[in-house]
C-alpha cells in the first residue's frame, strides 16, 4: 500500500486553529500571571501590570516574532510535502511510462516529430524573417526601387547616376541615401587570379549602412566626385585575411584590378559583406568614368537610404511619387512610364520569399496542432483505460488534488522526454535539410540556426494543449459516485463523454491533416508545373560556367576573340562534353542586358526594348532552342561580314504581324544606321522569369547577336554533358589551359572563397547544373544588381 | 563562540532541564527558571516563547494545550525523545566547557 502516492491522505489531519490567536492568547496568559506573581510581592495591580509587560520586552514585538516563526516553519512543511510528493510523482510516472512502452512510444514518437520539424522550421522562419539584418539599425534601412510599368506589371530596373541624384537632392523622408552598383572585378597579382563581387557606391553609402572601417578610411569626396581620377578601394575583412593574411601593411597597397593598380584605403570589420552580402571590394563611383555617372539612361544602380526620424515607407512613398512624377514631366522619353517604390530592407532581401515563408510556418502550426491533438488523444484513451485505477484510488481515499497532480506530472514527463527527443530531430533536420535549400531561395543573411524561442513555442503549445486535455478524465473521474462505479466493476465510468472528446480530436486532427494535405498537393503541383514549364531550351545535362575578361588586357574584340576561339575548342574537347557554347549570358543565370533596336525606315519612334545576347554557332544545339525560320548563325557570320540577328517567334509576331520576318533589317541605331538583317527565328524561350507569360516576355523580347560579330566580355560557357556531369569539373584547368600568357587575368566567378572550407573542389560551386536555377523562382524584390556590364547598359539610354 | 549563541544555548538548555521531569506551560518555565538561577540569568522575559517555539520546531519539545491548576487554557511544553537525548549531549558538553573555563579562570579571580 505504501507505493501508493496518496499515502499522506491517511494522516490525521490536524485540526488548526488560527495560529495567531494561540500565540497571543499564550502572551497573555504569561503576562496575567507574572503580574498576579507581582501582585502578590504587594504591587499594585496596574503597576504590576505595567512591570510585567517591561520585563517580558515588548509583547507585540514578540508576538510578531513568533508569527513569523510560525508561518516560516509552515511554507517549510509543505514544501517538504509538495516535494515528497513530486519525488512519488515522478517516481510513479516512470513507472506508468515503462508499464505501456507501446503509447510511450508512440506519444513520445508523435511529440518529437511534431516539435522537431516545427523548431527546424521556425528556426528557418526566425532566421529570415525576424531576426537582425547584417546592418546597423537595419529598421530605417530602405532600398528604393526604380521600375517601369510595361502592361500593368512592375518591371524593377536599377537606377542611374543622373536619377539616383535627383531623388536624393529632393527627398527629405529618405536621408542619408547611397547608389551601389553591383560589379565583379578581376584580382590578379600575386596569387590565383580571383573574380571580386564589387560595389560601385557613392558618398553616404557607409553611412546609410552605418559600418566604418576596422583600419584605414572610406572614401574622400573627391575620390567620389572626380571621375577616373582616383583609383582606390576599401575591401572586405574576409578578403583581407583570405588574400592577405590580414597583414596591416596592405593599407596603401597596391593590388591589380582589372589589369591596373588600385590603392587599399581601407578595410571593413568582419561580417559586413555590403548590400550584396558577400561583397569584397568597395570602390567610389568616380572610378565608373563620366559617361557612366552622366547617362540617365544608363539603370544599373541600387538605391538605399535610412528613414529619416519620423518618417515612415508610406510618406517616403508620397514623397518618391511626386519626385518620380516631376521626372516624367522633365524628362519625358527617359521617364516614360518610369515610377519607383519604396521597399524596407526586409522585404527588399526576402522579396516574394516572405510569403512563402509566412505559408511555410502556417503549416508548420497545423502540423503543430495535428500532434496536439494526436497527444491529447493518446492521453484521453489512456486514461479512460485507467479509469478503475482512479476510482480505486478514489476509493481508499486519495485526494482529488494528489490524482490531478499525479495525472499532470505524467504529461510533463512525457513532454520532458519527448522534448528532448524532440531537440535531437530539430538539430538532425536543421543539419541535414538546410543544405537542401537550393542557393538563392533565401537572402544571403540567413544562417538557419536551432532558435531556442522556436522549440520552447513548440513544446509550450504540445505541452499545455497534450497536458491539459490529459487533465480533462482526470478531473472527470474525480467526480464520480465512488460506490456505484466499484460495483459496475469500473466499466464505462465516463464512456460517453470522453468518447465524445475523442470524436472531437479525430475530427479536429482529419481535418487539419487534410487542410495540410490540400496545401502539400497545391504547392507540388504549382512546383511541378513550374517544372514543366515549357521554357523554349531544354537544360538538362547543361554545365554553365562564368568567365568575365578585364578590360584591361582584353581592350580590343580581337582579343576576345582569340580567347573565345581558345575556351570554346578547350571545353568543346573535354571527356564526355557534347557540345560547347559561348554566350554574353545563359538563361536564368542573370547578368543580360537591355537595349532598343529600331524597325527599318520607322525612326526612334518604332523602338523596341529588347535583351541583348551575343551567343557563338552552337549556343542553340547545346540549349535545345528550336529553329522556327531561316537559319541559324554559321561560321561566316564573323566581323566584316554582314550584321545578322536571330528573334523570336513572339518578336516576329509582334513586329512584322502577318509578314515574313527573316531577310527583313533593323537598325541598332535611331538614326537609321548599323543595319543588321535578321537571319532566322528560333522558338519563343523564356529567359528571365518562369512565372511570366510570353506575351510579357514579347514585350521586352530576346535578341541573338552572333558572338564573332558582338563579342562581350562577360562569357557564360554552356557544356551539354553525356553522362556524368562532373566530368568537366575543374574549369580553371581549361582557363589556364589557354598559356600563361592568357590564364593569369581571366577571374573565374566560381565563389571560390566559399568552397574550400566545405573541403570541396573549389569551382564546383558554380558548376551547377543549370537545371537548379531554374528551379528557383525569379523575386522581383531581389533583382538588386541586374546585369554588369556597363558597355551594354550604356546603350539602353539611346 | 558569538554571545548571542551562547546564550542562545544556554537558554535552549535550561529550558530542556526544566522541562525534562514534566510538562509545563510557558508561565511555569519562566518562573522555575528565575527562581532556579537565583535572578543571575535576568534577561527579558518574553525572550522565554521564541526558544521554545524554535525547540517545538526542530521536535525536541512537543507541545499541548491543555488546563491549569486553576482551569486555565494553556500551552504545555514536553520534552520529545530527541529533546531528551539532546539535553544529555548539551548538559555534558556544557559541564565540560563551563569547567575548562573556571579552571583558565582560577580561583584567584572568584
Amino acid at each position: 500500500m505504501s507505493r501508493w502516492p496518496f499515502r499522506r491522505s491517511f494522516r490525521p489531519g490536524q485540526v488548526r486553529a488560527n495560529p495567531g490567536d494561540d500565540i497571543h492568547e499564550e502572551i497573555a496568559l504569561y503576562l496575567e500571571l507574572r503580574a498576579k506573581e507581582l501582585e502578590d510581592e504587594g504591587i499594585s495591580p496596574e503597576e504590576a501590570r505595567r512591570l510585567a509587560e517591561e520585563r517580558f520586552g515588548d509583547p507585540g514585538k514578540i508576538e510578531r516574532k513568533l508569527r513569523q516563526q510560525a508561518r516560516r516553519r509552515q511554507v517549510q512543511e509543505e514544501m517538504t510535502m509538495t516535494m515528497g510528493g513530486l519525488k512519488q510523482d515522478l517516481a510513479y510516472a516512470f513507472r506508468t511510462m515503462r508499464r505501456s512502452p507501446g503509447f510511450t512510444l508512440v506519444a513520445v514518437a508523435t511529440l518529437a516529430f511534431a516539435l522537431g520539424g516545427n523548431t527546424a522550421i521556425f528556426s528557418v522562419v526566425d532566421a529570415a524573417l525576424l531576426r537582425a539584418l547584417p546592418f546597423q539599425q537595419s529598421e530605417g534601412l530602405v532600398f528604393l526601387n526604380g521600375y517601369h510599368l510595361v502592361d500593368g506589371e512592375i518591371s524593377i530596373r536599377g537606377a542611374s547616376f543622373p536619377e539616383f541624384r535627383d531623388w536624393r537632392d529632393r527627398s527629405r523622408a529618405v536621408s542619408p541615401m547611397a547608389a551601389v552598383g553591383g560589379m565583379s572585378f578581376a584580382l590578379t597579382g600575386d596569387g590565383e587570379a580571383e573574380q571580386l563581387a564589387t560595389e560601385v557606391v557613392t558618398g553616404a553609402y557607409f553611412e546609410v549602412v552605418g559600418y566604418s572601417p576596422v583600419r584605414g578610411r572610406t572614401f574622400l569626396p573627391e575620390e567620389h566626385d572626380e571621375p577616373e581620377a582616383h583609383r582606390v578601394g576599401v575591401i572586405s575583412h574576409g578578403l583581407w585575411e583570405r588574400r592577405f593574411g590580414l597583414d596591416p601593411a596592405v593599407l596603401g597597397r597596391d593590388i591589380v584590378i582589372d589589369d591596373r593598380p588600385l590603392t587599399i584605403v581601407g578595410i571593413m570589420p568582419v561580417g559586413f559583406g555590403g548590400t550584396n552580402l558577400n561583397t569584397d571590394l568597395w570602390v567610389p563611383e568616380g572610378l565608373m568614368g563620366a559617361n557612366a555617372l552622366e547617362q540617365r539612361g544608363s539603370r544599373f544602380l541600387t538605391v538605399i537610404g535610412r528613414l529619416t526620424a519620423g518618417s515612415s515607407v508610406a510618406t517616403a512613398q508620397g514623397e518618391l511619387d511626386v519626385i518620380a512624377r516631376d521626372l516624367q514631366e522633365a524628362f519625358p522619353r527617359e521617364h516614360e512610364d518610369r515610377f519607383a517604390q519604396i521597399v524596407s530592407f526586409r522585404d527588399g532581401y526576402l522579396g516574394t520569399t516572405g510569403g512563402l515563408l509566412w505559408i511555410l510556418m502556417g503549416a508548420g502550426g497545423v502540423l503543430l496542432l495535428i500532434a496536439s491533438a494526436n497527444v491529447a488523444n493518446l492521453l484521453l484513451v489512456r486514461s479512460h483505460g485507467r479509469t478503475r485505477e482512479i476510482v480505486l484510488r478514489r476509493a481508499l481515499g486519495a485526494e482529488k488534488g494528489r490524482i490531478v497532480s499525479q495525472l499532470l506530472t505524467e504529461s510533463f514527463v512525457l513532454a520532458v522526454v519527448g522534448g528532448v527527443a524532440g531537440l535531437g530531430v530539430a538539430a538532425w533536420a536543421l543539419l541535414v535539410l538546410a543544405p537542401m535549400i537550393p542557393a538563392g531561395v533565401l537572402p544571403g543573411y540567413v544562417e538557419p540556426r536551432l532558435s531556442a524561442s522556436a522549440f520552447a513555442f513548440s513544446l509550450a503549445v504540445l505541452t499545455m494543449v497534450g497536458g491539459l486535455t490529459g487533465l480533462v478524465p482526470a478531473v472527470a473521474s474525480t467526480r464520480l459516485d465512488i460506490a456505484t462505479r466499484l460495483r459496475e466493476g469500473a466499466k464505462a465510468v465516463g464512456g460517453g463523454r470522453r468518447l465524445r472528446a475523442q470524436h472531437v480530436f479525430v475530427v479536429a486532427q482529419v481535418a487539419l491533416a487534410l487542410v495540410l494535405m490540400v496545401g502539400a498537393g497545391l504547392l507540388t503541383r504549382s512546383f511541378r508545373a513550374q517544372l514543366s514549364v515549357d521554357t523554349g531550351s531544354e537544360i538538362e545535362g547543361v554545365q554553365a560556367l562564368r568567365v568575365r575578361l578585364p578590360g584591361g588586357r582584353y581592350d580590343s574584340n580581337e582579343t576576345i576573340w582569340a580567347f573565345a576561339t581558345e575556351l570554346e575548342r578547350k571545353f568543346s574537347s573535354l571527356p564526355g562534353v557534347s557540345s560547347a557554347a559561348l554566350a554574353s549570358d545563359l538563361p536564368f543565370r542573370g547578368g543580360f542586358s537591355a537595349s532598343y533596336i529600331f524597325r527599318e525606315g520607322e525612326g526612334e519612334d518604332a523602338r523596341i526594348r529588347y535583351h541583348r545576347h551575343s551567343v557563338t554557332g552552337d549556343y542553340f544545339a547545346t540549349l535545345g532552342m528550336k529553329l522556327a525560320e531561316g537559319r541559324l548563325f554559321n561560321a561566316d557570320d564573323i566581323d566584316g561580314a554582314p550584321g545578322v540577328i536571330i528573334i523570336t517567334s513572339a518578336m516576329a509576331a509582334r513586329v512584322y504581324p502577318g509578314e515574313r520576318a527573316v531577310g527583313k533589317r533593323m537598325a541598332l541605331r535611331p538614326d537609321g544606321t548599323n543595319e543588321v538583317e535578321i537571319v532566322g527565328v528560333v522558338e519563343d524561350v523564356l529567359y528571365r522569369n518562369l512565372t511570366t507569360s510570353l506575351m510579357v516576355e514579347a514585350n521586352s523580347p530576346d535578341v541573338f547577336f552572333s558572338f564573332w560579330q558582338i563579342p562581350s566580355r562577360n562569357v557564360e560557357v554552356a557544356v551539354l554533358t553525356t553522362g556524368d556531369p562532373s566530368v568537366c569539373c575543374d574549369p580553371r584547368a581549361a582557363c589556364h589551359a589557354k598559356g600563361s600568357g592568357g590564364g593569369v587575368g581571366i577571374g573565374v566567378d566560381s565563389g571560390s572563397h566559399r568552397c574550400p572550407s566545405k573541403g570541396k573542389p573549389a569551382c564546383d560551386s558554380e558548376i551547377r547544373s543549370a537545371r537548379e536555377r531554374v528551379q528557383v523562382p525569379f523575386r522581383s524584390g531581389h533583382v538588386l544588381h541586374r546585369g554588369a556590364d556597363p558597355d551594354h547598359r550604356a546603350a539602353e539610354g539611346l | 563562540m558569538s554571545g548571542s549563541d551562547l546564550f542562545t544555548g544556554t537558554l535552549d538548555i535550561l529550558i530542556l532541564r526544566t522541562l525534562a521531569p514534566t510538562p509545563l506551560h510557558g508561565y511555569a518555565i519562566g518562573r522555575a527558571i528565575r527562581d532556579g538561577s537565583e535572578g543571575v540569568l535576568s534577561v527579558e522575559e518574553g525572550a522565554l516563547y521564541p526558544a521554545l517555539h524554535r525547540l517545538e520546531a526542530r521536535g525536541l519539545l512537543e507541545a499541548e494545550w491543555g488546563k491549569t491548576d486553576t482551569g486555565r487554557r494553556a500551552k504545555f511544553y514536553q520534552v520529545t525523545k530527541d529533546g531528551h537525548e539532546h539535553l544529555g549531549r548539551e548538559a555534558a558538553r556544557w559541564v565540560e566547557f563551563s569547567g575548562a573555563v573556571a579552571a583558565i579562570l582560577g580561583p584567584d579571580e572568584r
